[in-house]
């Protein structure tokens, strides 16, 4: 048996694997997060420290065409954060090796 | 108290089976798809093929080899991802089960 994939019989297996480790984050509303994860519960709330957040905010100029959106990236940062569970999309956590 | 009486025409035979690979119900598929290269569609349309490593009656889905598809084109790249089920559109089994 693969020892890779014996180790994940559930999908919850893949972030309870990812506990103190740095782990990304796609949220709804075009936002990613990176931080290192401490907590996560059913819902996938989450709770991340030393956290980046990158906010991609599209903008359609007035006018232009389609696919000439400008995308401006903001980015933030925070110690301690708590993320609802229903804004989450997609958790990737570190490679396992 | 008369019973109703029984319709009148007798069902009509079953058409021709489908095949047999069409056989079963939903969960089935997802049984039979489990480690197979699938393609995961978001309500959002963003696009995540890779190898299904499992997945939970929530839809919740652990990927591996996970490559992100906006708009036909690849955006990035995940070693394992968490996908959390209610964003989930469809699963399209991407290799012959």
């Amino acid at each position: 048996m693969d020892p890779a994939s014996s180790a994940i019989q559930e999908p919850f297996d893949l972030i309870r694997l990812s506990l103190s480790e740095r782990v990304f984050v796609k949220l709804r509303g075009d936002r990613e997060l990176t931080g290192v994860l401490h907590a996560y519960d059913g819902h996938m709330n989450l709770i991340l420290s030393d956290v980046e957040e990158t906010i991609m905010i599209v903008e359609q100029p007035d006018g232009a065409p389609e696919g000439q959106n400008t995308v401006n990236v903001a980015k933030r940062k925070m110690e301690m954060l708590f993320v609802r569970g229903d804004g989450v999309i997609l958790v990737s956590p570190p490679s396992r090796t | 108290m008369a019973t109703p009486s029984p319709p009148a025409a007798p069902a009509p035979a079953d058409p021709s089976p489908p095949p047999a690979a069409t056989l079963g119900s939903p969960t089935d598929f997802l049984k039979g798809v489990v480690g197979k290269r699938v393609v995961v569609r978001l309500t959002s349309g963003i696009d995540y093929h890779g190898v299904l490593s499992c997945l939970d009656g929530y839809m919740n889905i652990a990927l591996e080899q996970t490559e992100e598809h906006v708009g036909g084109t690849l955006t990035n790249r995940y070693g394992d991802a968490f996908i959390r089920g209610n964003n989930v559109l469809y699963i399209s089994a991407a290799e012959p089960l």
